[in-house]
């Protein structure tokens, strides 16, 4: 590994407070836009009663994979520099897309990126492992780039992972409300339950030193669902 | 002489209530101008991607420059409060299509108080239509006050749903403060040549850096106390030193 890195002397925020603020669908990276595959779902003929299994099995198999990607991009951009930074992004890049079959959700995971890599270039501008993401900013998928800006912004590994997990089922949860609406506190109740449901392995994700050891459980109905969605034309959510 | 001239494209949001017929007024002006200026196209539809479609179908623009955006059943958020993918979908066509003079950005079809944020947008037309009720313009909202262009559309239809378009136009006026409306009618040479005019007098201005992009809402006008006995604060009470509009209305 390089040991080159600039230093990020700027001041930095608390972990909790940079979780909050990623968190908050309010931030604006263009998040209102998905559903995270709820109404693709749905559309296929997903039952209402059977949208909080969705949103825990999402959370068993398709975020853990992405938190793994995230946790994987960070520590490379807190331990690379130049072209081992370029490379090994690149690489990790592959990995991902191994494990995320469906070109529909690479596509849409690509153009989310960008609405955080636009945030992140304007918030450090300086920032060499952020302008390398952006430069490549087609291509770059969202779990990438969210990890590099936990190592630029200085959010821990751990709260990357619960992160993670948390947007994913949050968004299911909105989406929810717009195209089944029920009380919004049962809603709550599930995305609570999501995130209690990873906290056995959230310690082991968040150390994971290779990108081997990125998880690697596929979901083939989600991605089916996903495909069958992208032909769709009347549709609230891209994805 | 203002010093900053605008190498950027004039970016033009066209807001307005579902169906009043915003889609074909961006075919109006593409068929207007496209032999003249750069022109590019973003659209948001809500629930299909028909606009876009039709726009494509109309042949009056090469459709590579005709650009969806998706806005997740939000479309007043996509234009407002968080106009990122609007914002990332207008750089990559002006990234693209090296010299573009117009992008013109069709938000999803909302409700009145609906408007475009200054930072995605230079300038906003609001459009009503005389088949919305002619009461509309006299109820105001942000958009229909303070949009830098008011148009009165398909003014052919008056008769059919029995709407006084001078008095419909005369209303909006008032409820403008003087602010410029225009009617329209796809059909009425004259009504397009002076939206081509209008166009031509924006676009020169921003060119110049004369132009300054205003807020058309969604606050009305308010009070400020200070040490001074305090202000009202408006959105068109800014520093600028742009030219009032000019009246532009049918006979």
């Amino acid at each position: 590994m390089a040991t080159n890195v600039p230093e990020r002397s700027k001041p930095q925020l608390d972990s909790t407070t940079l979780a909050m603020m990623f968190a908050d669908a309010r931030l604006p990276v263009g998040g209102h836009v998905t559903s995270s595959g709820l109404e693709p779902a749905l559309r296929a003929g997903l039952t209402k009663r059977l949208v909080p299994d969705y949103m825990l099995s999402r959370a068993g198999s398709v975020s853990l994979v992405e938190a793994g990607v995230a946790v994987m991009a960070r520590r490379i951009a807190l331990s690379c520099d130049g072209l081992a930074l370029s490379r090994e992004l690149e690489t990790l890049e592959e990995a991902w897309a191994a494990r995320t079959p469906s070109q529909e959700l690479r596509n849409v995971s690509r153009s989310l990126a960008r609405g955080y890599l636009r945030l992140a270039g304007h918030l450090w501008p300086d920032d060499h492992a952020i302008a390398l993401c952006n430069s490549k900013a087609r291509n770059t998928s969202r779990s990438v780039a969210i990890g590099v800006i936990a190592a630029v912004a200085g959010l821990d590994a751990q709260s990357l992972v619960r992160l993670s997990v948390y947007d994913d089922a949050q968004t299911i949860a909105s989406a929810m409300l717009k195209l089944e609406p029920l009380d919004p506190t049962i809603t709550v109740g599930w995305v609570m339950d999501s995130c209690l449901s990873v906290e056995p392995v959230v310690g082991s994700l968040s150390q994971i030193s290779n990108i081997d050891a990125i998880p690697a459980s596929g979901a083939p109905q989600i991605e089916e669902w996903a495909e069958l969605h992208s032909l769709t034309t009347k549709r609230l959510f891209r994805a | 002489m203002p010093e900053n001239r605008n190498t950027r494209s004039l970016r033009l949001g066209i807001a307005g209530p579902v169906g009043v017929g915003k889609s074909s007024l961006i075919a109006t002006i593409c068929r207007a101008m496209a032999d003249e200026l750069q022109l590019g196209v973003i659209t948001n539809d809500i629930y299909t991607d028909e606009d876009a479609r039709f726009l494509r179908s109309a042949g009056v623009l090469a459709p590579e420059r005709i650009r969806a955006v998706e806005t997740g059943a939000c479309p007043h958020t996509a234009i407002r409060d968080d106009i990122t993918m609007n914002l990332i979908a207008v750089e990559d066509l002006e990234r693209d299509f090296e010299k573009l003079d117009i992008v013109l950005i069709e938000s999803g079809g909302d409700n009145l108080t609906a408007t475009f944020s200054p930072a995605l947008v230079d300038a906003q037309i609001f459009v009503l239509d005389v088949a919305g009720g002619g009461d509309v313009a006299r109820k105001g909202g942000p958009g229909i006050a303070r949009a830098d262009l008011l148009v009165v559309n398909k003014t052919d239809l008056a008769q059919y749903v029995g709407v006084d378009v001078d008095r419909m136009v005369a209303d909006a006026t008032a409820a403008r403060e003087g602010r410029s409306v225009l009617a329209l009618s796809r059909t009425d040479e004259n009504s397009v040549a002076e939206l081509r005019l209008w166009l031509l007098d924006l676009l020169d201005q921003h060119i110049s850096g004369s132009h300054v992009p205003q807020d058309p809402g969604p606050m009305a006008p308010h009070f400020h106390a200070d040490e001074e006995g305090g202000f009202v604060h408006s959105h068109e009470d800014t520093d600028s030193n742009n030219q009032p509009h000019n009246h532009i209305h049918n006979h």
